[in-house]
């Protein structure tokens, strides 16, 4: 099955027009079952890979690369959906890509995978995606794992599973749903559960910002969180260092860890895409796309806007609720 | 009795305004409020709020022109965008959203903000200290 959707890839790939000069798409990493991102060039398309292993998030690199020459991508439906955010913020030029769109049945959660598979990783030949079973193949035997059990969470509530705008297309197009249950699920409980239970989360949180640093639309390159902004040279006494403004305070206590996630997803609001890279990057596997999820069902409720809209939402001022 | 701490970023064009002719014309609020002037309420950054929340507030106003008022044409619709997300994201944490409020006062309803901060407060009070995001000294 994904065999035939990688053939269909390079098959593409071959065909691309003359002026792409790089392609950004999945390579399968060393002594692991997985796909990593790798920018290749046009004449290392036998080195592509594919299957539901391949997670990431291409746009960032997309991103970088745009800048200097035509990029080929190889992008499932939340990929391209971040693709065209960063189009409408007008940090990609839409006519320097091209898109190769790959419908999306789902990745999987490869922390769930690993605790699942009986053989060792790096003996894994390959993990195909067969109807509702992934098959994974290693030294000659092979071990059938129902899809469901594997997926990554948020795929479960995908609502763009095929790319909408892409030059070619792989695969069959899927049908995506608008889905909250689970956070209408979360709000139900009472308000002191829902803060024991975000105390929790925060409490392990280790402010690494791989969050941030992995999120293809936080680009900015001066972050609000970073603990100061202002230019500190060897001379600058103690005080005034502690005296420079800051939004956030530097200690990793619950209540900081979370005053910088609801800013960080703050400024996602009606921009998230829902790839989920923040909450794989997360080392300490903190359920980060709750509160993205949340934010999401707020502006489609509240403000009635769908990040699909050719008019970003920060600057969409008539749609706001009566006071 | 509890002393509430109570930050307000009162726009400089109509809250603050407001703020001083209720001064000028000799109407009581509470001494709790403290306002801070901001040029703008669009220019609230969410990230004052919370910080001023972690500093050890117990409510925090926001206060600007009313809808279509706004020296600059559209600020406040702005901030009124932020507060309805920060509201709701406070809300879905567990944090006592009731404490964040957003308030429409021109600069001639002096009467009107003393009377919105009068009942803040004791609505504040009653509800007690904040401790959930308050800096604690570990």
């Amino acid at each position: 099955m994904n065999s035939e959707i990688l053939e269909k890839i390079k098959e593409e790939c071959r065909k691309l027009p003359d002026d792409v000069s790089y392609i950004v798409g999945f390579v399968r990493k060393q002594g692991e079952p997985r796909e990593i991102l790798r920018v290749l060039r046009p004449g290392e398309i036998d080195r592509l890979s594919y299957s539901p292993l391949s997670s990431s998030n291409p746009s960032r690199i997309v991103m970088d690369l745009a800048k200097s020459g035509k990029v080929a991508v190889i992008a499932k439906g939340c990929d391209v959906r971040t693709l065209k955010q960063l189009e409408k913020e007008e940090k990609i030029k839409r006519e320097r890509v091209y898109i190769i769109g790959v419908s999306c049945p789902g990745v999987i959660d490869y922390r769930k995978f690993r605790n699942a598979v009986k053989f060792r990783l790096s003996e894994i030949e390959s993990v195909e995606l067969v109807g509702d079973d992934v098959i994974v193949k290693a030294n000659g035997n092979e071990q059938r794992i129902p899809f469901n059990e594997l997926i990554f969470e948020n795929c479960l509530y995908c609502e763009q599973p095929t790319p909408k705008d892409c030059d070619v297309l792989i695969g069959e197009p899927r049908e995506g749903r608008t889905d909250f249950s689970d956070i209408e699920e979360f709000e139900k409980l009472d308000r002191e559960e829902r803060w024991k239970y975000w105390m929790d989360v925060f409490s392990k949180c280790i402010r690494c910002h791989a969050c941030r640093e992995v999120c293809p639309i936080c680009y900015c390159e001066e972050c609000l969180v970073d603990p100061s902004n202002l230019a500190v040279s060897p001379m600058t006494p103690a005080e005034e260092k502690a005296a420079y403004p800051r939004v956030l305070g530097k200690t990793v206590s619950a209540s900081d860890n979370m005053v910088y996630h609801l800013m960080r997803v703050l400024h996602h609001a009606g921009r998230c895409a829902g790839c989920g890279e923040c909450e794989r990057a997360c080392p300490m596997e903190l359920p980060l796309l709750k509160l993205e999820r949340k934010l999401k069902k707020v502006v489609y409720e509240v403000f009635n806007y769908s990040p699909d809209e050719e008019i970003p939402f920060l600057s969409k001022l008539d749609i706001l609720p009566e006071v | 009795m509890f002393d509430p701490k109570i930050i307000t970023f009162a726009c400089n064009w109509c809250s603050y305004a407001g703020a001083d002719l209720a001064g000028t014309s000799r109407l009581k609020y509470p001494d709790n409020v403290r306002i801070i002037r901001v040029m703008c309420s669009g220019m609230v950054n969410p990230g004052w709020v919370l910080r001023a929340f972690r500093q050890g507030a117990d409510g925090v106003v926001i206060a600007g022109c009313h809808p279509g008022d706004c020296h600059y044409t559209v600020g406040n619709y702005y901030a009124k965008k932020r507060y309805i997300l920060l509201k709701e994201l406070m809300k879905f944490v567990g944090f006592d959203d009731e404490r964040f409020k957003l308030l429409w006062a021109s600069a001639s309803e002096g009467k009107l903000f003393a009377e919105e901060m009068t009942a803040f407060t004791e609505k504040i009070r009653e509800m007690g200290p904040q401790e959930k995001l308050r800096r604690k000294i570990e």
